[in-house]
């Protein structure tokens, strides 16, 4: 059996009188890719969210490694953030005023390190990447797939126990969004990283080893590890 | 077409709470320029007011037939300056003079409000006497510079022997006394005096309009900024390039309306305690600060268009294409020929002297303050590259890359406090002091007299004054027509005050001795005030149409006029230090608007709140650091053609204060934005699914 490095359980948050996520659970395993599919508005986005610390819910747990996190202050959940998760959105993360390397050594400084030794420990991300010679370009200068392959190396380069991703292929054609994915769950997997895709494209969860279907709040299969 | 106001306004108000807070922004940030800019205006007006209520006493002579005679001279009361008209009618016809109901007859005596004042709390023998008559009434405010001047007029009879004055001397106006002048109207011209103040309030305008001229600009800006996302979506369902143009200027122009009538209205109220700012010896009617409806509408139009223009050129990029805000590409570097454009300005200031006409300093100053403006910019650019370069940190990396990605945003956030640092240092080698007036003696009043009669004049004095019990030696000196009679006063022995800077001898004695320390300041009291205008008093008359005055007395226009000098710098500093506070908090705010999404994702990414206050205060404060700096650099140069003293305490506890202020300023302003920042990235992912 997987170990499990992130579960959340009895999740319930409400915005106002819409109730986003009713009771909602998941339990997530080392190294293990997991799509969460779901129309609009079915909560696949607010889980997500409750499960990488960015929201706290209004009801039920979440734990990383055994350690229960929605009770943590903010301070400490961003530090959290910034540490253990990664993070792959549909568009708009990388800083456009930082050169591409810049962007992916930003959290290894953050933590702490030199920015000398951040930027060479950014750059060995670029050629796994296919992104060699791109180190200084800014994301205006980044095609869709290039910008989003920087940011699958920026969500790694701190060695993350879980990669979150929201829509990671949303914005990209079909072969760019085939391409994104299997470096985003080869890289993935590749770190011994945990990686949880929200999406509402077969085609994108067929890359992951369990999909969860959420409706309405609620999962209605592959809430298990 | 006809429906875009609707829906630029419906648009404004349906922009949510956001968008109206930054609406509200630029609307206060045009209320400040607009409350300002008819500060400034009035000014002008205000100095060009009081210059056409004094020209009457500063005739021009009649080119044919003469109504009246006019002579002007100057006296002295409790150590203030006392403008004496003598006028006599050499017709009928004679018109009355300026805020007097009627021509004075032979014996009248019309007093200012102020003068009246005094005239009632002094002894008789202190002023009063000096111009007993019968009282003819008061002069109105049209005759008078400013509600507490001191003004006499008297009428005489056209043979009156005030009229027989010999006097060839050529004056600077009514301050240095008018020889007696047949008129044939009261029109007179504006005096040298008058005209000094209004180009140096021409100076103070250019000085504090630029600042604002560029904050208003900025504030436009702003709004432009919020708009770009939902503009360029329009743009993409079809609107037409002119049709945004047309909605943004709307919108803008909306929003500076109501900021510029908030501002007529705020200017509105401060005009009462306005009017008490002294310059020129005394405060202002309110009168002189309202502009006048016509000027008031002018601004009011001005504004607004200004705004919306500004909008409209913030627009270009997406009128020039509906992706054109998403895409972020290196920026293009700032050209070198803005820098250019400064040193060309700045090798022209050499070739300018104090006798360099006031509109072309004016214009030099405005061009000067411009193009640190244009080379701002630039400079952030620069200043950009070496932090980004230089940075080990995150915070002042994001803050290098951040002014070089938009250095004329960070530009904004600072130039109101840069330009101040300009004015500070164009002020520091024109802040005049006291100590330049040297040591003036108040205890030796001093009267022309023809020397013919010296000798009977010297006689006359003497008994005068001991019929006043007025200790006091009387001498003559100098040689030719002309002699000085010259009165040393016993100082202060009946008041028991401030002792005499010269002794003497005895009541027949030569007047000698030292002058004691001081400064300008402190010389008219080395004798007792009360003293001195009995003394005055007593002289009174004894040269008709002469007045008896002190060294000390002639070098008190030139300690108003640096302590004029001191006020209206710190006027512009305040007023320039108004603004770039407003601004660089307007400023502040809006950027944590602007860059919302981005400050909301690097929350989410982890990043802490004060490494993201850090980077927002590296990249306001390091700019402004080199920026002041060179402002302050700029200003110092510019003003050495003109410098009236070296770097002296006054002028540098001035700049000193104003680099504590700015930094202050900048950095508070930068404080009240944090609560902005903690709001727009406490919830980086609102939304529910």
């Amino acid at each position: 059996m997987t170990a499990v490095v992130l579960e959340g359980s009895g999740l319930v948050k409400r915005f106002g009188p819409t109730v986003a996520l009713a009771g909602a659970g998941l339990a997530i395993g080392r190294g293990e890719a997991v799509a969460i599919m779901g129309p609009s508005g079915s909560g696949k986005s607010t889980l997500l969210h409750c499960l990488a610390g960015i929201m706290k819910p209004d009801e039920g747990e979440v734990h990383l490694l055994g350690q229960r996190i929605d009770t943590m202050g903010e301070r400490e959940r961003s530090a959290l953030r910034r540490t253990r998760f990664g993070f792959v959105f549909q568009f708009g993360q990388l800083l456009p005023e930082l050169p591409a390397d810049e962007n992916v050594a930003l959290p290894l400084m953050l933590g702490g390190m030199s920015r000398g030794d951040a930027v060479r420990r950014a750059r060995e991300w670029f050629g796994p990447l296919g992104l060699g010679g791109m180190e200084e370009r800014r994301p205006g200068e980044l095609s869709g797939g290039q910008a989003q392959r920087v940011a699958i190396a920026r969500a790694l380069v701190t060695r993350p126990a879980v990669v979150f991703a929201d829509e990671p292929t949303g914005a990209l054609d079909q072969a760019t969004g085939h391409d994104t994915m299997r470096l985003l769950v080869e890289a993935t997997r590749g770190n011994d990283a945990s990686l949880v895709v929200v999406t509402h494209d077969p085609q994108v969860a067929r890359w992951c080893g369990r999909t969860v279907e959420v409706r309405d709040g609620r999962i209605l299969t592959g809430a298990g590890v | 077409m006809s429906a875009l106001p609707g829906l630029s306004w419906r648009l404004l108000r349906g922009g949510g709470r956001r968008n109206m807070l930054g609406a509200a922004l630029t609307a206060v940030a045009v209320a400040v320029s607009t409350a300002l800019l008819l500060f400034a205006v009035s000014a002008n007006l205000a100095f060009q007011g009081r210059g056409d209520r004094e020209a009457w006493r500063n005739p021009v002579p009649a080119q044919g037939g003469a109504v009246a005679v006019q002579a002007v001279r100057t006296d002295y009361v409790r150590e203030e300056r006392i403008t004496v008209v003598e006028l006599a009618a050499l017709s009928p016809d004679a018109p009355p003079p300026p805020g007097l109901e009627r021509f004075p007859a032979p014996g009248e005596v019309w007093l200012s409000p102020a003068l009246a004042e005094l005239a009632r709390r002094l002894p008789a023998d202190q002023r009063a006497a000096r111009f007993a008559g019968k009282g003819g009434g008061t002069v109105g405010d049209e005759a008078l510079i400013h509600p507490g001047e001191l003004v006499a007029v008297r009428g005489w009879a056209p043979d009156a022997a005030v009229f027989a004055v010999r006097d060839g001397r050529e004056t600077d106006g009514p301050r240095e006394g008018v020889a007696p002048t047949r008129i044939s109207d009261f029109t007179g011209k504006p005096s040298f005096d008058a005209q000094g103040y209004q180009a140096l309030a021409l100076i103070a305008s250019v000085l504090m309009v630029v600042p604002l001229l560029v904050f208003g600009g900025a504030a436009a800006r702003l709004t432009v900024a919020r708009r770009d996302q939902r503009l360029a979506a329009l743009r993409l369902v079809g609107a037409t390039g002119g049709q945004v143009v047309a909605m943004t200027a709307a919108e803008a122009v909306i929003t500076a309306s109501a900021g510029a009538v908030a501002g007529a209205l705020l200017y509105g109220l401060l005009i009462p305690p306005l009017t008490r700012i002294e310059i020129g010896g005394g405060p202002w009617f309110a009168a002189d600060l309202w502009p006048g409806v016509p000027y008031t509408l002018a601004v009011l139009a001005a504004v607004p268009l200004l705004v919306g223009l500004s909008a409209v050129v913030g627009l270009r990029r997406v009128v020039v294409s509906p992706l054109g805000v998403a895409k972020r590409e290196t920026p293009p570097a700032m050209r070198f020929v803005r820098v250019v454009a400064l040193l060309a300005v700045l090798a022209v200031v050499p070739a300018l002297s104090a006798g360099t006409g006031a509109g072309v300093i004016a214009v030099v100053l405005g061009l000067a303050f411009l193009s640190i403006n244009l080379a701002g910019p630039w400079v952030v650019g620069v200043i950009g590259r070496v932090t980004a370069r230089t940075a080990r940190g995150p915070a002042r990396l994001l803050a290098g890359r951040r002014l070089v990605d938009d250095p004329r945003s960070a530009w904004r956030t600072v130039s109101g406090v840069a330009l101040t640092g300009f004015v500070a240092g164009f002020m520091l080698l024109l802040s005049p002091t006291a100590d330049m007036l040297g040591e003036s003696d108040a205890s030796r009043l001093r009267i022309t007299v023809p020397a013919e009669r010296a000798a009977a004049l010297t006689g006359q004095a003497r008994e005068r004054l001991a019929e006043a019990g007025v200790p006091a030696g009387v001498e003559v000196t100098g040689k030719g027509e002309e002699r000085t009679l010259v009165v040393a006063l016993a100082g202060g022995r009946d008041a028991g005050e401030v002792q005499a800077g010269r002794g003497t001898r005895g009541a027949s004695g030569d007047a000698q001795g030292s002058a004691s320390g001081g400064d300008g300041g402190a010389a008219a009291a080395q004798v007792d005030a009360a003293l001195a205008d009995r003394a005055r008093t007593a002289l009174d008359g004894l040269v008709p149409g002469r007045s008896a005055t002190s060294e000390a007395d002639e070098d008190r226009f030139g300690l108003v006029l640096i302590g004029d000098i001191g006020t209206g710098t710190l006027v512009v500093l305040v007023v320039s230090f108004l603004v770039a506070v407003v601004s660089a908090g307007i400023t502040a705010v809006s950027s944590v608007l602007d860059r919302r999404q981005t400050y909301a994702l690097l929350r989410l990414a982890g990043t802490p709140l004060r490494v993201l206050d850090r980077a927002r205060r590296a990249e306001t404060l390091i700019p402004l650091a080199v920026m002041g700096g060179g402002s302050i650099a700029v200003g110092v140069f510019c003003a050495l053609p003109f410098a009236v003293t070296s770097v002296n305490t006054r002028g540098l506890v001035t700049l000193l204060a104003c680099v504590v202020l700015g930094f202050a300023g900048v950095i508070g302003a930068g404080a009240a934005s944090a609560p902005v920042l903690r709001s727009v990235t406490e919830n980086p992912a609102p939304r529910p699914d």
